[in-house]
């Protein structure tokens, strides 16, 4: 058995008030009527009232102080055993305290089922307000609709049209919510809502990545060494883009607020290069790149050896 | 079933004002007989309690109702699971590992 000081959390010298406010405290928190069901609460509980039977009297307390009892209260009366409550509660069927959930009063009735809890399993509540169910349905977008924004006009399956507008940056997999268009609620109960997914078609060209907008873009060798005013399509159409000297494949070029609108402004437009041979060059071209090389050798693959 | 004073003096913290003020409250309900009040067991051991949480943990009469309300929300419940997972425990075995699956799966 604990230091009963130790188990209210209180120095050996703590005031008559300071002992009573920690147990109650304590017992607040784990008193088993309050929480069914939980063993180390009601294990808890029972320390606590024990240790608080002791130094909660001062008497007890300071037979405990001069060593006369141990803190089991060994010499001293253990509380009584407790008649809990929780023991009537979770008896029987039919408890006189149970709670009607809607709308009755306290003891209002037996049997207190939770009709929101158990409608799915009895079926019940057949007659009572009920939202209606919602309509799910997917829409495939072409994706510069879903950039910028589009209407589309949808035909259901029962063979309602439903005009949609689909708001400019929606990504693949976002859902549109039609309220109340749904199927109707029962009696006075809402009507259920449409949801459409959006299922965002892949382009060509254009990719998404997250606000922005990635493409690739072939340049050919002297574009890529020479540097080059490039035109590049684009979301919002043509743009000349300017490509520094001696870029390389894979070098990525920001082109600002050509992306997808979003909520805090317009993502980017992400050019990545890809320089593309001639087709079928020529053999004195061949030999003057590779005689060059001879009088200016480069190791592209350092760092990417097998060895290391 | 005992009677008001009966209860009175089986409970060392309750006075009779206390208690006429905890059954108007509908806090305890006990049998009225024209007039006399008989307790019964589970009223008695309710009494208790709120004696415990008023007089000992300091709760009061406000926040009491509500902790009572909640307390016996808790109970009702409780009981509906517990009918609940007896039905359950009658069906065969693979009925309920279904239910089990289904349950991990939904807490």
């Amino acid at each position: 058995m604990a230091d009963p000081y130790q188990v209210l959390g209180v120095a050996r010298d703590a005031k008559p008030d300071d002992i009573r406010s920690a147990f109650r405290g304590l017992a607040k928190k784990n008193h088993p009527d309050l929480h069914p069901g939980d063993k180390a609460a009601e294990a808890r509980f029972k320390d606590i009232a024990a240790a608080y039977a002791i130094v909660g009297d001062e008497a007890k307390r300071a037979l405990f102080d001069q060593g006369k009892i141990d803190a089991t209260g060994a010499d001293i009366h253990q509380p009584p055993p407790r008649d809990s409550y929780r023991q009537h509660a979770e008896a029987g069927p039919g408890f006189k305290y149970d709670r009607p959930w809607e709308g009755g009063t306290m003891g209002g009735g037996p049997g207190g089922i939770d009709e929101d809890l158990f409608a799915e399993l009895f079926g019940r509540r057949a007659n009572a307000n009920r939202r209606g169910g919602d309509v799910n349905y997917t829409l495939a977008v072409p994706f510069v609709d879903a950039i910028n924004g589009a209407k589309k006009r949808v035909v259901m399956t029962d063979g309602k049209a439903l005009d949609l507008t689909i708001p400019p940056g929606l990504k693949d997999g976002q859902t549109l919510r039609l309220r109340g268009q749904g199927h109707p609620g029962v009696k006075e109960g809402q009507a259920g809502d449409i949801l459409v997914e959006i299922r965002v078609e892949p382009h060509p060209v254009f990719r998404r990545d997250g606000n922005d907008i990635a493409s690739t873009l072939p340049i050919t060798l002297g574009e890529a060494l020479a540097g080059a005013k490039v035109p590049v399509e684009t979301i919002s159409g043509t743009v000349n883009l300017s490509i520094p000297k001696a870029s390389n494949t894979g070098a990525k070029l920001r082109l600002r607020g050509k992306g997808a609108p979003h909520k805090g402004g317009t993502g980017d437009h992400v050019v990545e290069l890809k320089v593309v041979l001639p087709t079928l060059p020529d053999d004195a071209f061949v030999q003057s790149i590779v005689d060059w090389e001879q009088k200016h050798p480069y190791d592209p693959r350092i760092g990417q050896g097998a060895k290391s | 079933m005992i009677s008001q004073s009966e209860l009175v003096d089986t409970i060392e913290a309750l006075d009779a004002q206390a208690l006429q003020r905890w059954v108007d409250l509908g806090w305890v309900l006990p049998r009225n007989d024209t007039g006399s009040l008989h307790f019964d067991p589970a009223d008695v051991a309710r009494v208790r309690l709120i004696c415990e949480l008023h007089y000992e943990l300091r709760i009061d009469e406000d926040s009491m109702s509500t902790v009572l309300s909640l307390m016996d929300q808790l109970y009702t419940t409780r009981r509906a699971l517990g009918a609940l997972s007896s039905a359950i425990a009658a069906e065969p075995t693979d009925v309920q590992c279904r239910i089990r699956a289904s349950l991990e799966q939904k807490l």
